[in-house]
């Protein structure tokens, strides 16, 4: 055996973890189903799911020192996600508008912005990632934080609405008819502010 | 058993020199470099804690610390920093220097190992701290990062080997790095092809459509690309049986060239027309690090001589 038996060992170790994991979110993909797959494979996908999320502990306690450690190997080799980048089909582009409103009865509109075209790539993972979550309140925590965000650039404005929405593209075809982007508002939140005290020597 | 034993001995310890992994330092290394400058203006927007950016980095660190509180994350060097009175604004830009001047020791090779894995920790703490913003690209710097630490440094292109007289390592603990990589790259690929094929989409063209015309990948105006709509199908099932194929023809000497090139047109084709660039430069350096041929290898040495020769350095 000798030190190459070790090796070998661990690098057996680590590329079951990258198939598990792959194997894992191929599953997750497939049980959502509008595949090329007949509907009724759905409930043996999440059978499998179930099984590959079991293999690599994420179905113990929270505080499992397994599930810890692995969690923190899987994460600190980037293989704690599968691989099916647009993939089984191309989702619509979230998208979110914060209508400012001003007290003197102005209304404006923003969306989140950053400087390059690089961070413009994580801004949508953000907004992907906040299109997906299912639980409510949590997605309306993540919007605020982003209302908060925006309300730090417009101190003045008495109320934030923030509109999450998804951006549809026609197909090529509906497109060469005539067809364009259309938004459909999926959420939408208002959040008020307190005007700001006016210091004395200004009144 | 024995056979099977020195079968799988010869395919994961095959004798392998170290060019694979200069391709894979500087690749890198300039990767980790070109990621830091154009985030530099957002870093701390992006990265900075409840109140300040433009998501909680507590936030994603909450979320990090569901999967496990061993994650490396900002939010610890930022707890360290405060024992000494520094401000987090001051712990995130001094994160950015150091990932910035351990991919440029990395370049050059200089304290390759320590290089690396600082590089490692920095970027991985970036991202995990801003979990809730990564994608692909960050995944699969991680990947990389997380080999090249763990690699025979140095190589012979590095400032260790030429100026500090470190020796090289075993060229089987080469070929065993690179193999896992190989083995990697086949299973990132063949589950991707696979994923995509599952979806109607990726048959008849829609998804390559949709792709390139969603926000912000949309670089091409849909007027251009709408005259070629009758080529995306085509064009879509070529992508997913590239993928596919990936792991079946990449091994074989005859087909490994025209799938390596297949592949790599596919991320530059990514890189241009969706402006990924970063994860189209990330992509083809694993590929040619894995698979680059030798004589890739060796002609990227003449011209460098060549023009060493010409320039009269």
């Amino acid at each position: 055996m000798g030190f190459k038996g070790v090796y070998l060992a661990g690098v057996i170790f680590h590329l079951l973890l990258v198939l598990t994991v792959s194997c894992r979110d191929t599953f997750v993909v497939l049980s959502k189903g509008h595949t090329i797959f007949p509907s009724n494979f759905d409930s043996s996908w999440r059978e499998a799911e179930n099984l590959t999320t079991a293999v690599i502990g994420q179905d113990l306690p929270k505080s499992n020192p397994l599930r810890q450690g692995l969690g923190a190997y899987l994460n600190a080799a980037g293989i704690e996600a599968g691989y099916g980048f647009f993939a089984p089909h191309v989702p619509g582009t979230y998208k979110l508008v914060f209508e400012l409103h001003y007290h003197d009865g102005r209304i404006e509109y923003e969306t989140p912005s950053v400087n390059t075209s690089s961070a413009g790539l994580h801004l949508v993972s953000l907004l992907d990632f906040i299109g997906q979550v299912e639980d409510g309140v949590v997605r309306e925590g993540m919007i605020k934080f982003l209302v908060y965000a925006a309300w730090r650039k417009h101190h003045d404005v008495s109320m934030i609405r923030a509109v999450f929405g998804t951006v549809d593209f026609p197909t090529a075809r509906e497109f060469e008819r005539g067809g364009r982007e259309s938004y459909q508002i999926l959420y939408a939140y208002d959040v008020t502010f307190e005007p700001k005290p006016v210091p004395k020597h200004q009144r | 058993m024995q056979a099977a034993w020195k079968r799988v001995i010869d395919f994961f310890f095959p004798i392998q020199s170290d060019e694979w992994l200069t391709i894979l330092r500087i690749g890198l290394a300039i990767q980790v470099l070109l990621y830091c400058l154009s985030m530099r203006s957002d870093w701390t927007y992006l990265l900075a804690g409840t109140g300040r950016g433009l998501i909680s980095r507590d936030l994603s660190e909450a979320t990090l610390s569901g999967e496990s509180s061993f994650i490396p994350r900002l939010g610890w060097l930022v707890k360290i920093g405060s024992h000494f009175g520094l401000s987090e604004a001051v712990i995130l830009d001094g994160a950015w220097l150091c990932l910035v001047c351990a991919a440029c020791l990395l370049v050059v090779g200089l304290f390759s190992r320590t290089a690396a894995i600082s590089t490692w920790f920095f970027h991985l703490c970036a991202v995990k701290s801003g979990g809730l913003l990564a994608y692909g690209m960050d995944n699969f710097t991680t990947i990389g990062l997380f080999y090249l630490m763990l690699s025979p440094l140095p190589d012979k292109c590095s400032v260790d080997y030429k100026f500090r007289n470190v020796g090289l390592k075993n060229p089987q603990l080469h070929g065993l790095f690179r193999r896992v990589l190989q083995v990697h790259l086949c299973i990132i690929y063949f589950f991707g092809g696979l994923a995509k094929c599952a979806g109607p989409g990726w048959w008849n063209g829609n998804s390559l459509w949709r792709a390139l015309t969603n926000t912000p990948f949309n670089i091409i105006s849909p007027e251009i690309l709408v005259k070629w709509k009758d080529l995306f199908p085509v064009v879509g099932i070529s992508v997913w049986l590239i993928e596919i194929g990936y792991p079946f023809l990449i091994w074989s000497k005859r087909t490994r060239n025209i799938w390596l090139i297949c592949i790599i047109v596919m991320h530059v084709a990514i890189g241009l027309t969706m402006g990924m660039y970063l994860f189209a430069l990330v992509m083809i350096v694993l590929n040619v690090a894995a698979f680059g041929p030798r004589w890739e290898f060796a002609r990227v040495k003449e011209t460098f001589r060549f023009l060493r020769f010409r320039t009269g350095f």
